[in-house]
């Protein structure tokens, strides 16, 4: 049976400075990559400091790969690899120093460490920088070296803390590659912490989003939007408005609401996309021209405005799927 | 791989490689580490031995001064010897106190405050070394250079020293028993002492410039007692280095149990 990758329940940790975490519910399925979203101060990295036990956490339990992360954080550490959003790269040492010293924290031979770092920089576009001292090199090239450094040791769960902070364009898009090649292999589960919604809408099959330390929201994009919105927006050009008729008649589809006319046909709202097909079935049968249907899916960026502004708001009912 | 232990040596081994190597190539820390040293404990004997040669200058004003039968392994000398035994068989002694304990401590702030200087900190927390582990390391890596330093310095003192009395004693005057004493058990015990204070002020210290300001203003005037005292250390009989000696190792051992206990990830993250 799959225990899933990640489950807490009420996990909250404070600081002097205020809560950082507060009753934290969380389920990530084993593979699955999920985006934690929110803006700076959130409580993304405190998230993945608790969930990875470096932290303690002052309320709540957290599993993770089916440990403890406080009371077995060597064992969970020994499974999971972390990008922090600081590339954390010695700059005194070389690329392949850095990334033997990490092997050799890990457990493996010196000899061991060099083929899989060797392995991984050429991997990812760092073979002719293997030997160079890391003080010379773009935010880019640390991402990539410190990337490396966390698969050194191939881990069941990556976290990537704010993996494309810093980079250029053309950087990020190499980046965002390189995770969505590495959450497609081997099934590994990923925590992407961002505050940078295109990426995570690329990588992501599920959304955490936090906001001042609370969870917000949960789910899939879309599963998050039903919450939101209940229903989904279907617009079917029927090339002129439709008529009276037309619009009692897809009234009359079960599941179709807010049925009416637009300048170019009809538009109603279902929650299923049955609905939908039903709804063009019925169209064609009654022998209407159906020249394009277009159901408005909401993006990740319309989920994570509109969960900002309920929370803004005040609104702290959290939005789960 | 490795089947984990209670404290992985090849563990802390290779974080102590590292840091070491680190200090190698870091200007700002190896030059002080070595330019203080090689001023202590070789060019200020030297020149200071060289002085003490003129046959002119007497030392009874200065014997007078010390309390009890203190003066008289001195006053036993010939005229000729007193002034170049006094200065460099005595005076020169509270260097070997003073300089592991600075080396330790600069090296200690380089070691625990400089891997939030480098942002480093965080990627060890989140390695599955123990947090034992990494005490040990940061402990070694300062305090094995401090204590090379303080040995390498008093052989190279002992060469020194010996060699710009010899036309006046005609005979090895350096090391003496209470010289070995106290390089080999008071030396390493301020060493101790220097980390025990730097691994906390470290701690608490958000950068190495903090460090070594807050660490100042305790290693200062624990330097300023070791310039005061320690040359009394080579009067004494041999038990009272040994008493002194462990008096320090007991004060540093405290500090650096205590620092062992704070020294976790959760209080290190919590201040990243």
């Amino acid at each position: 049976m799959d225990v899933g990758a990640i489950s807490s329940r009420g996990l909250s940790r404070a600081f002097a400075s205020g809560p950082a975490l507060v009753d934290l519910d969380l389920d990530v399925g084993s593979g699955q990559v999920l985006a934690l979203l929110g803006p700076n101060g959130a409580g993304k990295t405190t998230t993945v400091r608790l969930l990875n036990g470096i932290l303690r956490p002052d309320a709540g339990t957290a599993t993770v790969l089916g440990l403890d992360p406080w009371a077995d954080g060597e064992a969970v550490r020994r499974r999971t690899g972390v990008l922090t959003e600081q590339a954390g790269l010695d700059e005194r040492f070389t690329a392949m120093e850095n990334l033997v010293l990490a092997a050799r924290l890990r457990g493996f031979s010196a000899d061991e460490g060099r083929r899989r770092a060797g392995d991984l920089l050429e991997r990812l576009g760092m073979g002719d920088r293997v030997d160079t001292v890391v003080q010379g090199f773009s935010t880019g090239q640390r991402k990539r070296v410190a990337l490396a450094r966390a698969l050194l040791h191939e881990p069941d769960l990556l976290f990537l803390d704010e993996p494309t902070s810093g980079l250029d364009p053309s950087a990020t898009k190499g980046v965002v590659e390189m995770i969505a090649d590495l959450a497609r292999e081997h099934g590994r589960t990923v925590v992407l912490c961002t505050h940078f919604l295109g990426e995570a809408g690329r990588l992501a099959d599920r959304m955490a989003v936090l906001f001042h330390g609370r969870l917000q929201a949960e789910g899939t994009p879309a599963e998050i939007a039903r919450r939101l919105w209940g229903t989904r927006r279907t617009e079917v050009d029927l090339g002129h408005a439709a008529t009276p008729e037309v619009v009692a008649l897809l009234a009359r589809v079960p599941g179709s609401e807010a049925v009416e006319a637009t300048d170019t046909g009809i538009a109603f709202e279902a929650d299923e996309r049955a609905v939908v097909a039903d709804a063009v079935a019925t169209l064609v049968g009654s022998g209407r021209a159906v020249f394009g249907v277009h159901t408005h899916e909401p993006t990740l960026e319309d989920v994570y405005f509109a969960v900002e502004a309920r929370a803004l708001r005040g609104d702290d009912a959290e939005v789960t799927a | 791989m490795r089947a984990p232990r209670t404290v992985d040596l090849d563990v802390v081994r290779a974080l102590t490689r590292h840091d070491l190597t680190a200090v190698r190539r870091s200007p700002a820390v190896i030059i002080p580490i070595l330019v203080l040293p090689l001023f202590l404990l070789v060019l200020l004997p030297l020149s200071i031995g060289i002085a003490a040669r003129n046959p002119d200058m007497s030392v009874d004003r200065y014997l007078d001064l010390l309390p009890g039968r203190l003066a008289d392994p001195i006053e036993a000398l010939p005229d000729s010897e007193r002034l170049i035994v006094l200065v460099l068989g005595y005076l020169i002694a509270p260097m070997f106190l003073i300089v592991p304990l600075m080396v330790s401590a600069v090296l200690a702030a380089d070691s625990f405050a400089g891997e939030k200087d480098r942002r480093t900190l965080e990627t060890l927390l989140h390695s599955p070394v123990r947090d034992r582990e990494l005490y040990l390391a940061k402990l070694a890596s300062a305090f094995v250079p401090a204590l090379l330093v303080s040995w390498v310095g008093f052989a190279v003192f002992a060469v020194v020293a010996n060699l710009v009395g010899w036309g006046i004693l005609h005979r090895v005057f350096v090391p003496t028993g209470r010289w070995l004493v106290l390089i080999l058990w008071v030396s390493p015990a301020s060493a101790a002492l220097g980390l025990g204070i730097m691994v906390r002020v470290s701690m608490r210290a958000r950068n190495t410039q903090e460090a070594q300001q807050l660490g100042g203003a305790v290693v200062v005037p624990l330097t300023v007692l070791a310039v005061a005292q320690a040359s009394y250390l080579l009067l004494y009989p041999v038990a009272v280095s040994l008493g002194v000696g462990l008096a320090v190792w007991l004060v540093a051992i405290a500090l650096n149990a205590r620092g062992a206990a704070l020294f976790t990830r959760d209080r290190m993250a919590s201040r990243l």
